[in-house]
């Protein structure tokens, strides 16, 4: 391959981690929960493309798998079911939060920031032409968890969770060209069978509290 | 200076103040259409400007000299903002008297002095207009600067004319498309809500309630409304050229032939001809956002425009 064709092909893929990235800062910044499955859908698209993209430069076949897994599975079944969960329950926004959204944002900015500093001295090591996608690997899985903190409702805390899962897939794909095929074999049947628990743990959750507030889970405590 | 750079400074001053009430009636005109009306020609905004200035001016009882003084203000502040702007050349004959920072501050002192005016009529819409404005001047402010920054910071120059000649010749700059990218967004934005557009403000509203720049310039008559407006037309084509020329300046003249010239403003007024359409299209299809959500709105320009330039250094480690 020529070596235009790797300089062009690693900028695609930061153009595609960078829109990962992007769309964190989008289900930061958006209340309505159906869009924000939505964008959790089109954050795994991207992540897709980007697998594709890296198996097609660098000829390791077994990343097409996992690129086309992600795409049956988070951009087709998971929003799916988080979709059903959401109609079913009648939620379509989130109303109160632990942190406001501007403050949110601006939490998440300084997270980017922490995690480039915690890379920098990693990333000088890399030879891999997905090197420069480990510092925004490490910032989706921070903004992961902190949506996961920082929301109230059930669903959005799954979101959060699979927000972390997509930065750990793409973390894995920057350092090392992407796990063995049986390891994201298992990750992709967990992360799949996660959402079906949740959906149904956010079920139980609706019929015992009549909101699906994970704040009355305190109430739970003898 | 020689005579060219003469020519070519006088020639941009004729072609903003000249055509920024047309892009104005564009705007209003395609957003007819979108809602199957008949609309106001293009030209109206021409007619309304020469209409208000042999109007008679109304003062207010309480206003000062600062209400008298702050059209000139706005209208010149503007103008030489625009001059700092390449539209069909670069770099500009100017291009030695300002930077991002002049421009910024520069459309800053027109927009604090109508926040003055609009306190010193006396009237309750005013003051509330003027609080709202102040608001939204200092969240956009911050994103506009950075956003700025971030591109200039891939060409190594913060010149305005500097940064789009090397961009237009692809020359001695960074390729790297995600600032770039967040930048415009972020920059995108940022527009929306310095030229007083849905979803931050609505210019066509007549609800003194919802009103930011509308109510700022309530008391305005005569041909002090006209420099406000003509003003406000100028801005927007401001806006308009920065994103246009900033992030795709491809078409600009580069040298002095006719044919260059020629060329170079074929391709401006198409560009932001286009730029106007997209806001119609934008404006019939947003609602505009409470008051507080604007906060969240322009979050996520500022948080944009940081990314923006935090990324120039991410993906540049070596």
């Amino acid at each position: 391959m020529s070596n235009l064709q790797i300089t062009i092909g690693s900028q695609l893929v930061n153009l595609c981690s960078v829109l990962l990235l992007l769309t964190c800062f989008g289900i930061i910044a958006q209340r309505r929960l159906l869009a924000c499955v939505d964008l959790f859908a089109i954050q795994s698209m991207f992540l897709a493309v980007m697998a594709a993209l890296v198996a097609y430069l660098t000829d390791i076949h077994h990343i097409y798998v996992a690129a086309v897994l992600t795409i049956v599975i988070k951009v087709i079944i998971l929003p799916r079911i988080l979709k059903q969960v959401v109609r079913r329950l009648d939620v379509k926004r989130e109303l109160a939060l632990y942190v406001n959204i501007p403050t949110g944002l601006l939490i998440c900015g300084a997270l980017v920031i922490l995690a480039f500093f915690i890379t920098q001295p990693i990333v000088h090591l890399g030879f891999l032409l997905t090197r420069d996608s480990l510092a925004i690997a490490l910032a989706i899985i921070l903004i992961g968890f902190f949506i996961m903190v920082s929301r109230v409702k059930a669903i959005t805390q799954v979101i959060g969770f699979l927000v972390m899962e997509n930065g750990l897939f793409l973390g894995a794909t920057a350092a090392a060209y992407g796990m063995p095929l049986i390891v994201e074999l298992g990750i992709f049947f967990d992360v799949l069978v996660a959402g079906l628990i949740v959906g149904i743990y956010a079920n139980q959750i609706q019929d015992t509290f009549s909101s699906v507030d994970t704040s009355h889970l305190k109430n739970l405590k003898e | 200076m020689n005579w060219e750079g003469w020519l070519l400074t006088f020639g941009q001053i004729v072609l903003v103040l000249g055509f920024s009430p047309f892009l104005v009636g564009l705007i209003k005109k395609v957003k007819a259409h979108l809602q199957c009306r008949q609309g106001a020609s293009m030209f109206q905004p021409y007619a309304d400007l020469t209409k208000l200035f042999r109007k008679e001016v109304v003062y207010s009882e309480t206003a000062s000299w600062i209400f008298t003084v702050t059209p000139y203000i706005l209208f010149s502040s503007t103008l030489a903002a625009s001059l700092l702007i390449p539209t069909i050349f670069t770099p500009l004959p100017l291009n030695f008297a300002g930077n991002i920072v002049a421009l910024v501050y520069l459309l800053a002192l027109g927009t604090f002095f109508l926040i003055l005016a609009g306190m010193d009529a006396g009237s309750a819409f005013g003051g509330m207009g003027s609080s709202r404005e102040a608001l939204i001047a200092s969240l956009t402010e911050p994103a506009l600067l950075l956003s700025l920054f971030a591109v200039a910071m891939t060409s190594g120059s913060a010149n305005l004319s500097t940064i789009v000649y090397k961009t237009a010749l692809l020359q001695d700059i960074v390729l790297d498309p995600p600032p770039h990218l967040m930048a415009l967004v972020a920059l995108w934005m940022v527009t929306a809500a310095e030229t007083g557009r849905v979803p931050v403000d609505n210019p066509a509203t007549h609800l003194e309630l919802t009103m930011i720049h509308e109510a700022m310039i309530l008391e305005y008559s005569g041909r002090y409304l006209a420099l406000v407006e003509w003003a406000a037309g100028m801005k927007l084509m401001i806006f308009l050229s920065l994103v246009a020329n900033l992030f795709a300046p491809w078409g600009i003249a580069t040298n002095v032939s006719p044919g260059a010239l020629g060329m170079g403003l074929v391709v401006y007024l198409g560009k932001i001809m286009g730029l106007a359409v997209i806001i119609a299209f934008l404006e019939s299809m947003l609602a505009k956002l409470r008051l507080f959500r604007v906060t969240e709105f322009l979050g996520v320009a500022f948080i944009l425009s940081v990314l923006a330039v935090v990324f120039f250094y991410i993906l540049r480690v070596e």
